[in-house]
């Protein structure tokens, strides 16, 4: 039990995937300006990451293990992640036409958004069993939710922040990216 | 013989996958305007978001509802945009 709760918190602060692994930086900058689309964003992504690793972690141990055609995984899992996109798209465009609206081009382009592949290859790389995995995913992805909110609350402010002229807008955000990296990797000695 | 097996994982699971897609599209389908996706047609579909709408697809919309421009369409050729100007003043004839 111990042990699954540092899991939990390694993948939640520790390895945050975005500000420790770096992947999934698009949508970090692109959907970050408001605070109602980065929680639209880091819910969709919630959901499809937590839904494409189970699926890719039961395909990869029961049909490519079984059948010793491990070297297929990385097409098979884009193909599984690109599948469950397009699902969660229609589903959205049909439930909540605002959020669909809101996400716009971002929604489609979580198919190639590198953090989704990338858990479900962590998980494969580093030998997790079902539980394992399902706590892991669940929680590298709030994680990356988490990351979301905090950075489009602190982008919101820096609209009424005197900012330079030749800093406004990314180059500003990038910098400020840039020292929530900083702070997150002061986390690396904890665990 | 061996190269059959991950062929047909392959196929099996992008068939399963493609199954799922129509069903889900078939159970969650919105009606959308038609005109939209004609629209759509006579833009470059780059989305680029050179307009300043996130993808092709908003700039038809917004074409249609009359809030913008096809100039603001910056890859968008000149022969192409006749087609496109044409087309949007037959909509809005027939409407109106």
């Amino acid at each position: 039990m111990s042990n699954l709760i540092s899991l939990a918190f390694a993948a939640f602060i520790v390895e945050n995937i975005i500000l420790t692994q770096f992947l999934g930086i698009c949508p970090f900058l692109g959907v970050s300006k408001k605070r109602s689309s980065a929680l639209g964003m880091g819910l969709a992504v919630v959901f499809v990451i937590i839904l494409s690793s189970t699926i890719t972690w039961v395909l990869y141990q029961y049909v490519l293990v079984t059948l010793n055609i491990e070297y297929l995984r990385t097409i098979i899992f884009i193909l599984v992640i690109a599948a469950l996109v397009q699902m969660v798209e229609i589903f959205l465009k049909k439930v909540s036409p605002a959020l669909y609206k809101a996400l716009g081009i971002y929604l489609p382009l979580i198919t190639t958004n590198c953090a989704v592949l990338g858990v479900a290859i962590i998980n494969i790389n580093n030998g997790y069993n079902f539980i394992e995995m399902l706590v892991y995913s669940t929680f590298i992805s709030l994680g990356f939710l988490f990351v979301m909110y905090i950075f489009s609350m602190i982008r919101e402010k820096l609209d009424f922040s005197p900012v330079p002229k030749a800093f406004k807008g990314t180059p500003i955000a990038l910098v400020v990216a840039a020292i929530l990296a900083m702070i997150f990797a002061r986390f690396g000695g904890i665990i | 013989m061996n190269i059959l097996i991950p062929a047909a994982v392959l196929a099996g699971i992008g068939f399963v996958l493609g199954y799922l897609i129509f069903l889900v599209d078939k159970y969650f389908h919105v009606e959308e305007d038609p005109h939209i996706d004609e629209v759509l047609e006579l833009l470059p579909r780059y989305n680029c978001g050179a307009c300043g709408y996130p993808g092709c697809k908003e700039m038809a919309i917004s074409l249609l509802a009359k809030e913008t421009k096809p100039e603001q369409c910056n890859p968008l050729k000149k022969e192409a945009e006749e087609v496109l100007r044409k087309y949007l003043d037959e909509y809005f004839a027939t409407k109106c």
